[in-house]
C-alpha cells in the first residue's frame, strides 16, 4: 500500500491525481485501459512507467464505493484507528477477579475454624478443671508454652505439615515439565496480532497441516514468501524482520528474484546483498542519496540481528531454515493429533492456544496437562449427527432419538481411554 | 527301542512342544508354572548387589536429581522447511512403490516413509508374483539401511578397513588398472535387473577381456541345467501351487527359501485354508526329506529319506509312474510310501506338482520327466513367463577360481556375492583371489570378500538406489530411492559405467544412473509394450505402480527326448552311519542376511533358536524318556567332522529329524561384517562338489558331548502356556502315563483333525463350544454386550491352516512397534521382547510328527486377567475391545504378565532402546560382535523407529496393541472423509505382512467386515485359545486340518 510494486503504491493516489478532476481518477480505477486509450496524460504516464501491465477493470464500482476505498487507503497509510479490544479481554478480566476472591474466602474460613478450635480447647480445659475440682484435685492451668508443647498440638502440627508438604509435592510433581505462560524470544519478532487481527490471515493458511496431520506445522519460508515477496517491510519493524526470511530462503528484494546458487554463497556475499537492501530502504525512507553515519549503524544493527537469528551453530551458515523456539512441548509419550481436533472436532485453535490473534509474542496459554485434556473431553460434545463415521454408534443414536440422552461427549465414545493418547 | 504308533495316541488332540514336554521335565513344568524363572530374575548378572544403605543413597540421589532436572526445562527448537516439498506433510506417511531385491530374492514392496525416512515395508498388491505378500527378509530390509557398520566412503582396503579415497581418485586408479588390458572377471550373484545387465554389457564392450560369472549363495544350477536340457529353456517355470491337488516336494523348501517362497506360499495357501478344507478342495502335500524344513513342517505326509537317498527316491517315483525298474536302492519304508504317493499323483493327473531342491542334474531331469508323465507340463508347470530368480552356475565361478589361481586374472570385481565366505573350498578361493592384482568390491558392508579386496566402491543400500528387476519374463519391477544416500556411496551400475567411460551416463546430472535407467526403459521396454502411448506416461505409471507386467503369450513345452535319464548319475545312497544335510533358514539365507539383527533374533520356525546355527539331531526315546540321539540335549556342544574338517557345534534335538541323519543350517559363522559376526559356524566348507555343482549334504562324524554352550538361546520354553502341571493334587509323572502325552493335550490350545473326519470334528467342536459357553455363563458379573455393541469392536481371526510359519508377521511387528532387540544373552535369559511369537506344536507320530504354527499375541480379552491385578490401573480395557497398556503409568510389578494365561506380556528388564532418562541404566546387553551398546543406542539405528509408537523405557511391561496407532490413524481418515469405517482403513502390521492371508483383522460390530466373514466361514471350527477359562479373547483361531494319506504309516 505504501510501496510501488506491480503498480504504484496505493497510498497518496489522490495527491498524485490532484492535478486532474476527481472523476478522472474514478474512471481510471473503473477502467484504466479506456483512459489510456483516450490518451489521458497521467494514465499514459503510469501505464508506460509500469511496463504496460494491465490493471483489472471494475466497471461495476459505484462512486460511493470508490470513495470509501480511497478513504480506507488513506486511513491505512496515514494511520487509522487502533483495533478495539475484543470481548475476550473483558471475560479474562472477570476470571482473574473471581480467582483472586477465593483465597480470601479460605483465609477467613481458616480463621473462623481456628478460633473455633481455640475456643473448644479452652472449653475442654475448663471442663477438665471442673471435674478435677469436683474430684478434689488442683485445677491445672496451662500457660501458652505448655499448650504449644503439648502432645496434641505437636501431633497436629506434624500432621498438618505432612499434609501441606504432601499436597505441595504432588502438586509440584504434576506440574513438572509444564510450562504454561512460556513466552520465549523467537529468532524473528513475528507478530500474530499483525498477521491475524490486522491482516485477517486464517490460521490454517500458514499452519496448513493442522487439518491433515498430527502436527500443525510451522510454515516453511516459502509460505512466508507467498506474501512477503510483495510485502517487503513490516508495519512496525520495517526491514529488520522480513529480511530474515529473505536471508533464509535466498530472495533478493531489490531484484525480486531468488538468488542463484544461494546455498553456496559465503557469509560476506550474503551480507553485501542484504545490507544493500536495508541501506536502500533506509535511504528512501529518509530521502537520502547516500548512507549517513546513523544509517550505517542502523544497517549494521539490522544485519547483526539477521545473523543472530539465522546463523546455525552446527555449520555456521546463514542460509537454511529458521530455528524457532518450540513453545508447546508435549511429553514424548503423548500422542496428540491436530487433524482430529481441527478437521473432525472443529475445535477453534484459540480453545487451546488462547487469543493468539492478540499476541505480539506467542506464549503457552494452556497447561497442556492431562487433567486439562480430560476435562475438555468430558465436556465437549461430539459432532455426532454431521459425520457418517459416527453412525456406527447405534445405541447412542437410539438414545438420542428416544430422548434418553441429550448429547454425546468425547468421553462417551471412549475419549478418556488411555490408548486414545498413549501408545 | 519301543515302537511307538500314533494310532495308539491316547488323545486325538495330542500335541507337544518339545521332548521336555513329553518327559514332563521339571525345568519345563517350572517354566510353565512361573512367568519368570528364578535364575533369570537376577537382572544384573550378579554385578551389583544393593544393600539397604545403597538403596537409601540411590533414593536420595534420585530425589535430588529429579528436583534438579525439573528446575530447568531444556529449550527445544522447531525447525520448519525452507521450501516445503509439496508431497511431504510432516506427521503423515508417504508410501513409495519399490522392490526388495537381494541376488535372486525378490519381493514387490511399498516403502513407508515418514519425513523422508523409510521406516516400514509393506507388500505391493499390484504385483502378480508376490500379490502383496512379504517375507521376513523383505520386512527386515529397512534395518539394513541404518546399519552403523555400513561402509561410508569409497577407498582402498587394508587390514579389513577402508582407507577413504575420493571417488574421483578411486575412479582414476581403477580405470588405469582396467586399461592394462588384462583379464577382468566380475563375480556376481543372480542379476534380476535388465538395466544392470545393459551396464555390464557396456562395460564388456569397453573391456572385451571381461567375463561376468554369476552364482547363487544356495545353488539351483542343476534345475536350470535340467530345464535347458529337457525344455530348451534355462529358466525356472511358474509353479502353480494353487492348481495342484497333490504336491510332492523332494527336499525343496518352497514355502521357506526355495526360489520364490512368497509367490509359492500365496498360491499354496489357497488350497490349504479352512474353506478349502471344508469345500473338499484341500491339496495333499508330500515332503520327501531328512530334516524338517519349513515346507516339511506344513506337509501332510513327510517321507523320510536320507540325504544320499534323494536320487533313489526320485528314481523310485519315476519307476513307479513309468513302470520301469532299477536305480539305486531306497529304504523300505520310504519305498512303500513313494508307491502310495505315486498312486495319489497319478490320480491327480495334470493337477499335481513334483519339485526337487536337488542340485544334481540327473535328478532334476527325472523330476522333469515325472512331471511330463503326470501331465503337469503346461498345466501346473508353466513356462509362459519363466522365472529368472535363480541364474547362477557355480561351475563358472570354479573356472574363474582356477584362472585366478593360475594368475591369469588381473582385475576381479565382486558384486552382490561373498565367495570368500560361501565358496565350498574357502581357502582355495582366498589363495586364488590373492593372486589377482586388482580386487574391487561393491559390497556395502565389510564382508569376508571385501576384506580381501584392495578397493572398496560401496554401493547404495537398495532403499537409496534406482534400479529395476525382471523376476519373471515380462514382469518388470522398479526400485526407487526413498531417502537420499546416507553416506558417500555410489550405485554399482554407476561405477561400472563410469569405469567404462560410458557415453550414455550423464555425469552432470544429479542422479546419473536414474537417467540411464529411465532412458533404458524409454528406449528398450517402451517399445515392447502397447499399453502406454508415450515413454513418459509409461515411466510415470510404472514408477507409481512399482511393477509393470506384460501379458505373457502362452508357451507350451514338451520333454526333449534327447535328454536321457541316467539312474547311475543320481546321488548314490551311502552306507555311512550318520549323514548330514545343509539347509537354508528363512531368516539368514546363506549368510546374506546375517547382518540383520531383526532376522537373527527371529526364532527359527522349527527349532525356535536365535542368533546362530545349530546341529539338529534326531530324538530318541527309552521307555518314557525322550532324549536326543547319543543322549544329547539342547545346548550340548559336540565336535563334528565332515570331509576331514572339524567344527564345534551346539546341538538342538529336533523332532522330525530322520534317525541316522543330522542337519545344520547354512549362514552361520560370519567372520567379517556387521551384527551377525561370530554367531554359529560356517559350514560352507562342508559342502562337497559333484559334477561341478555344490551338494548340500555329506557324511558326518559326531563326537560325544564335549561341553555346554553357555549362550544357547532357544525360546521354546519361554512363555509356555496352558500347561497342566498337576492332576488333582499330584504332579504328573511321564513314566506313569500310559502313552507319550504332551502337557497341553487336554487344553484347548490346538485342535486338529484329518480332512475326512471334518464332520466328526465339527460335532466335537460344537460340543466343546457348548460346554465352554455353559462354563463361561456361570458368572456373577453382568454381560458387556451392550458396552461393546456400539461403535467399533476390534477382533482378529487367524486361520492356522493358512499359516505356514514363515515369520514375516513377526518381523513386521518388530518393525512397526519399535519392539526392542535384546541380543543373544538376553534371549537366553527369557528376556526376548517380541510382541508376537509363532508357537510351534507337534502332533501325530512321534518319529515323524506334523506341525501346527500358532501366531500368538495379546488376545485382547474382554475379561482380561491382567487388567484386574494391576495395582496402578496401567492396563485396562477400552470400549473398542482393546486391552490397553499405558507405559508411563506402569510401575513394573509384572503381576499382569504373571496372570496372563497366554504369556504375551513382555517386561523391559533393561534399557534396551535407551529411552531412559538416565544413561547409567544402559546395561551392556547386546553382545553382538563385541558391541556392548544396546542395539538402538546409535542415532543412526534410531532412524528406523516408528515415530507414532512410544519407545518404552526400562521397567515397564509392553505387549501387542492390535497396532493401535494404525487403528487411530484409520479411524481418523474415515472421520475426516465423513464416512463409515471400512476394512481397508485399519489393517494390522502382521496382517499386511502375511503372504497367505492367515491373519484377518477388523471390526466385529460390522457384520460385513472381513473378520466377521472369515469367522463365519470357519463356523464351528473357529475357537478361542483356552476358551474354557472365560477370559473372552478377541482373537479366534481355526482348527488345523491335515489331509494326509492315511495308508502311509
Amino acid at each position: 500500500m505504501k510501496d510501488n510494486m506491480t503498480g504504484p503504491a496505493l497510498g497518496g493516489v489522490e495527491e498524485r491525481w490532484s492535478a486532474f478532476p476527481k472523476k478522472d481518477l474514478y474512471s481510471w480505477i473503473r477502467n484504466s485501459q479506456a483512459l489510456v486509450a483516450a490518451g489521458h496524460p497521467r494514465a499514459v504516464e503510469v501505464f508506460n512507467q509500469y511496463n504496460k501491465i494491465l490493471m483489472n477493470s471494475f466497471t461495476g464500482l459505484s462512486d460511493d464505493e470508490i470513495a470509501s476505498m480511497l478513504l480506507y487507503i488513506d486511513a491505512q497509510v496515514k494511520g487509522g484507528d487502533k483495533p478495539q479490544p475484543g470481548a475476550g479481554g473483558a471475560v479474562a478480566l472477570e476470571d482473574t477477579k473471581k480467582e483472586s476472591s477465593t483465597p480470601w474466602m479460605f483465609i477467613a474460613m481458616a480463621a473462623v475454624l481456628g478460633l473455633l478450635a481455640f475456643a473448644l480447647m479452652r472449653i475442654i480445659d475448663n471442663l477438665g478443671n471442673v471435674t478435677r475440682v469436683q474430684a478434689g484435685e488442683q485445677p491445672v492451668r496451662k500457660d501458652w508454652t505448655q499448650s504449644l508443647t503439648s502432645k496434641g498440638f505437636i501431633a497436629f502440627l506434624v500432621f498438618s505439615l505432612i499434609l501441606i508438604f504432601g499436597y505441595k509435592s504432588v502438586d509440584n510433581a504434576t506440574r513438572m515439565q509444564r510450562q504454561q505462560g512460556y513466552q520465549p524470544t523467537q529468532p524473528i519478532n513475528f507478530s500474530h496480532k499483525i498477521h491475524v487481527t490486522q491482516n485477517k490471515i486464517d490460521c490454517q493458511y500458514c499452519h496448513d497441516s493442522a487439518r491433515r496431520s498430527k502436527h500443525s506445522l510451522i510454515p516453511g519460508a516459502n509460505t512466508c514468501m507467498n506474501c512477503h515477496a510483495a510485502v517487503k517491510k513490516g508495519t512496525i519493524s520495517g526491514t529488520s524482520e522480513i529480511t530474515k526470511i529473505y536471508a533464509s530462503i535466498g530472495f533478493d528484494p531489490l531484484t525480486n528474484k531468488y538468488i542463484d546458487n544461494y546455498d553456496n554463497l559465503s557469509e560476506k556475499e550474503i551480507e553485501t546483498i542484504y545490507k544493500k537492501w536495508i541501506g536502500s530502504e533506509y535511504m528512501s525512507a529518509n530521502n537520502l542519496t547516500a548512507l549517513d553515519d546513523s544509517g550505517e549503524s542502523a544497517v549494521n544493527e539490522q544485519w547483526d540481528g539477521v545473523v543472530k537469528a539465522l546463523k546455525e551453530d552446527s555449520n555456521g551458515k546463514i542460509q537454511g531454515p529458521i530455528e524457532w523456539v518450540r513453545i508447546h512441548n508435549m511429553a514424548d509419550h503423548v500422542y496428540f493429533n491436530h487433524a482430529q481436533h481441527v478437521a473432525v472436532g472443529k475445535v477453534e485453535c484459540q480453545k487451546c492456544h488462547g487469543p493468539v490473534e492478540k499476541m505480539d509474542v506467542v506464549y503457552q496459554y494452556s497447561t497442556l496437562g492431562m487433567g486439562w485434556c480430560i476435562n475438555c473431553h468430558r465436556e465437549t460434545e461430539v459432532k455426532f449427527k454431521d459425520n457418517a463415521y459416527y453412525q456406527q454408534y447405534e445405541r447412542y443414536h437410539k438414545e438420542l432419538k428416544d430422548g434418553k440422552r441429550d448429547k454425546v461427549t468425547v468421553e462417551d465414545i471412549g475419549g478418556l481411554e488411555c490408548q486414545k493418547c498413549h501408545y | 527301542m519301543l515302537h511307538y504308533n500314533s494310532r495308539h495316541m491316547h488323545h486325538d488332540n495330542g500335541i507337544w512342544v518339545s521332548a521336555d514336554d513329553l518327559n514332563r521335565e521339571d525345568k519345563f513344568l517350572q517354566s510353565a508354572e512361573r512367568e519368570f524363572s528364578l535364575e533369570n530374575v537376577d537382572q544384573t548378572d550378579g554385578k551389583w548387589e544393593a544393600s539397604r544403605r545403597d538403596f537409601l543413597k540411590i533414593l536420595g540421589f534420585g530425589l535430588g536429581a529429579a528436583t534438579l532436572a525439573s528446575c530447568e526445562i531444556p529449550v527445544k527448537h522447531a525447525v520448519p522447511y525452507v521450501s516445503k516439498p509439496d508431497e511431504i506433510v510432516p506427521g503423515v506417511a508417504n508410501y513409495y512403490a519399490s522392490s526388495f531385491v537381494n541376488g535372486g530374492d525378490y519381493c514387490a514392496v511399498l516403502v513407508k516413509t515418514r519425513e523422508g525416512r523409510p521406516i516400514k515395508i509393506e507388500g505391493n498388491t499390484l504385483s502378480s508374483i508376490t500379490k502383496g505378500g512379504t517375507s521376513a527378509r523383505a520386512q527386515a530390509l529397512v534395518l539394513g539401511l541404518y546399519d552403523t557398520k555400513r561402509i561410508k566412503n569409497a577407498g582402498s582396503v587394508a587390514n579389513g578397513e577402508v582407507q577413504t579415497k575420493e571417488w574421483a581418485v578411486l575412479d582414476r586408479e581403477i580405470k588405469a588398472k582396467l586399461a592394462e588390458n588384462g583379464n577382468i572377471r566380475i563375480i556376481t550373484g543372480t542379476i534380476l535387473s535388465p538395466t544392470a545387465k545393459k551396464a555390464l554389457a557396456e562395460f564388456t564392450v569397453k573391456y572385451p577381456n571381461t567375463r561376468v560369472v554369476s552364482y547363487d549363495p544356495v545353488s539351483s544350477a542343476a534345475l536350470l541345467a535340467a530345464n535347458e536340457q529337457a525344455f530348451g529353456i534355462r529358466a525356472i517355470p511358474s509353479y502353480k501351487f494353487e492348481d495342484a491337488r497333490v504336491i510332492a516336494a523332494f527336499d525343496a523348501d518352497f514355502l521357506g527359501t526355495w526360489i520364490s517362497p512368497v509367490e509359492y506360499a500365496v498360491a499354496y495357501a489357497k488350497r490349504r485354508k479352512i474353506f478349502a478344507a471344508r469345500g473338499g478342495k484341500m491339496s495333499r502335500h508330500y515332503q520327501i526329506e531328512s530334516h524338517m524344513s519349513l515346507s516339511g513342517s506344513n506337509a501332510d505326509n513327510r517321507i523320510l529319506v536320507k540325504p544320499s537317498e534323494q536320487g533313489a527316491a526320485i528314481v523310485a517315483l519315476y519307476n513307479e509312474l513309468s513302470g520301469s525298474s532299477g536305480g539305486p536302492k531306497l529304504n523300505e519304508k520310504a519305498a512303500a510310501a513313494i508307491k502310495k504317493m505315486a498312486e495319489d499323483l497319478r490320480n491327480a493327473r495334470g493337477k499335481s506338482l513334483v519339485i526337487s531342491g536337488s542340485n544334481n542334474v540327473a535328478e532334476q531331469l527325472y523330476v522333469n520327466k515325472i512331471n511330463e508323465l503326470l501331465g503337469n507340463l503346461n498345466n501346473t508347470i508353466d513356462f509362459s513367463a519363466p522365472s529368472y530368480q535363480r541364474q547362477g552356475d557355480e561351475r563358472q565361478l570354479a573356472e574363474v577360481v582356477t584362472e585366478m589361481d593360475n594368475g591369469r586374472v588381473s582385475v576381479a570385481i565382486v558384486w552382490d556375492a561373498n565367495p570368500a565366505y560361501d565358496y565350498p573350498d574357502g581357502d582355495k578361493f582366498k589363495s586364488a583371489f590373492a593372486k589377482v592384482g586388482t580386487r574391487i568390491s561393491f559390497s556395502g558392508t565389510m564382508d569376508e570378500t571385501t576384506a580381501l579386496c584392495n578397493y572398496s566402491a560401496p554401493k547404495h543400500h537398495i532403499l537409496e538406489s534406482w534400479g529395476d528387476a525382471e523376476p519373471k519374463a515380462g514382469h518388470y519391477s522398479l526400485i526407487q530411492p526413498t531417502i537420499a544416500p546416507l553416506f558417500s556411496t555410489r550405485q554399482a551400475e554407476h561405477s561400472l559405467l563410469e569405469w567404462a567411460d560410458s557415453a550414455n551416463l550423464n555425469r552432470n546430472d544429479e542422479q546419473p544412473y536414474y537417467q540411464y535407467l529411465k532412458s533404458h526403459w524409454a528406449s528398450d521396454l517402451f517399445a515392447k509394450q502397447t499399453k502406454f502411448g508415450t515413454p513418459a506416461a509409461f515411466w510415470d505409471m510404472s514408477l507409481h505402480d512399482g511393477v509393470f507386467e506384460m501379458p505373457a503369450a502362452a508357451r507350451s513345452v514338451s520333454f526333449n527326448s534327447a535328454a536321457s535319464l541316467d539312474a547311475s548319475a543320481v546321488t548314490q545312497p551311502s552306507n555311512a552311519e550318520i549323514e548330514i544335510s545343509f539347509f537354508e533358514t528363512v531368516n539368514i539365507g546363506n549368510g546374506q542376511y546375517a547382518d540383520n539383527p531383526w532376522l537373527q533374533e527371529m526364532p527359527d520356525p522349527i527349532t525356535r533358536t536365535v542368533w546362530g546355527n545349530h546341529l539338529l539331531v534326531p530324538v530318541e526315546y527309552e521307555g518314557k524318556k525322550i532324549k536326543g540321539w547319543k543322549g544329547l540335549i539342547e545346548g550340548d556342544v559336540v565336535e563334528v567332522e565332515v570331509s576331514g574338517k572339524k567344527l564345534t557345534c551346539t546341538v538342538t534335538p529336533t523332532f522330525g529329524q530322520m534317525p541316522g541323519t543330522v542337519a545344520i543350517a547354512l549362514g552361520g559363522g560370519r567372520e567379517k561384517g556387521g551384527s551377525g559376526t561370530g554367531y554359529g559356524v560356517n559350514v560352507n566348507g562342508w559342502t562337497k562338489v559333484a559334477g561341478g555343482l555344490v551338494q548340500y549334504a555329506g557324511v558326518a562324524n559326531v563326537s560325544d558331548k564335549t561341553g555346554t554352550d553357555a549362550l544357547y538361546a532357544c525360546v521354546q520354553h519361554h512363555h509356555t502356556m496352558g500347561v497342566q502341571v498337576q492332576e488333582g493334587d499330584k504332579k504328573v509323572n511321564a513314566d506313569e502315563l500310559e502313552f507319550f502325552e504332551g502337557a497341553l493335550t487336554n487344553r484347548s490350545v490346538i485342535f486338529q483333525t484329518h480332512a475326512k473326519e471334518l464332520e466328526k470334528m465339527g460335532e466335537k467342536m460344537e460340543e466343546f463350544h457348548a460346554e465352554t459357553t455353559h462354563l463361561n455363563e456361570q458368572t456373577l458379573y453382568p454381560d458387556n454386550k451392550d458396552y461393546f455393541g456400539t461403535g467399533v469392536k476390534w477382533g482378529m481371526f487367524i486361520d492356522l491352516n493358512a499359516c505356514v510359519g514363515c515369520g514375516a508377521c513377526q518381523v513386521a511387528c518388530v518393525s512397526e512397534n519399535n519392539v526392542p532387540l535384546v541380543g543373544k544373552n538376553e534371549v537366553r535369559r527369557h528376556h526376548e521382547m517380541t510382541w508376537m511369537r509363532i508357537d510351534r506344536y507337534f502332533y501325530g507320530n512321534l518319529e515323524n510328527p506334523r506341525v501346527v504354527y500358532q501366531p500368538m499375541m495379546c488376545q485382547h480379552c474382554d475379561n482380561a486377567p491382567c487388567e484386574n491385578v494391576c495395582p496402578v490401573n496401567a492396563t485396562n480395557h477400552s470400549m473398542e475391545g482393546l486391552n490397553q497398556m499405558a507405559y508411563n503409568r506402569c510401575i513394573g510389578t509384572r503381576y499382569c504378565a504373571n496372570n496372563c494365561p497366554y504369556k504375551v506380556r513382555r517386561f523391559n528388564w533393561l534399557d534396551y532402546t535407551t529411552a531412559d532418562l538416565w544413561p547409567g541404566n544402559e546395561e551392556k546387553v547386546f553382545h553382538a560382535n563385541g558391541d556392548d551398546k544396546p542395539f538402538y543406542a546409535d542415532n543412526l539405528v534410531r532412524m528406523v523407529l516408528n515415530p507414532d509408537v512410544t519407545v518404552r523405557t526400562r521397567g515397564v511391561i509392553e505387549k501387542c496393541s492390535f497396532c493401535v496407532q494404525r487403528i487411530q490413524e484409520g479411524k481418523l481418515t474415515a472421520k475426516r472423509e465423513n464416512r463409515a469405517l471400512t476394512d481397508s482403513d485399519v489393517r494390522s502390521a502382521c496382517q499386511t505382512a502375511c503372504p497367505t492371508g492367515a491373519i484377518t483383522f477388523g471390526n466385529l460390530n460390522n457384520p460385513e467386515s472381513s473378520v466377521n466373514k472369515a469367522r463365519k466361514e470357519a463356523g464351528v471350527f473357529a475357537y478361542k485359545v483356552l476358551e474354557e477359562i472365560n477370559v473372552r479373547p478377541g482373537v479366534d483361531y481355526t482348527a488345523k486340518v491335515y489331509n494326509s494319506n492315511e495308508s502311509i504309516s
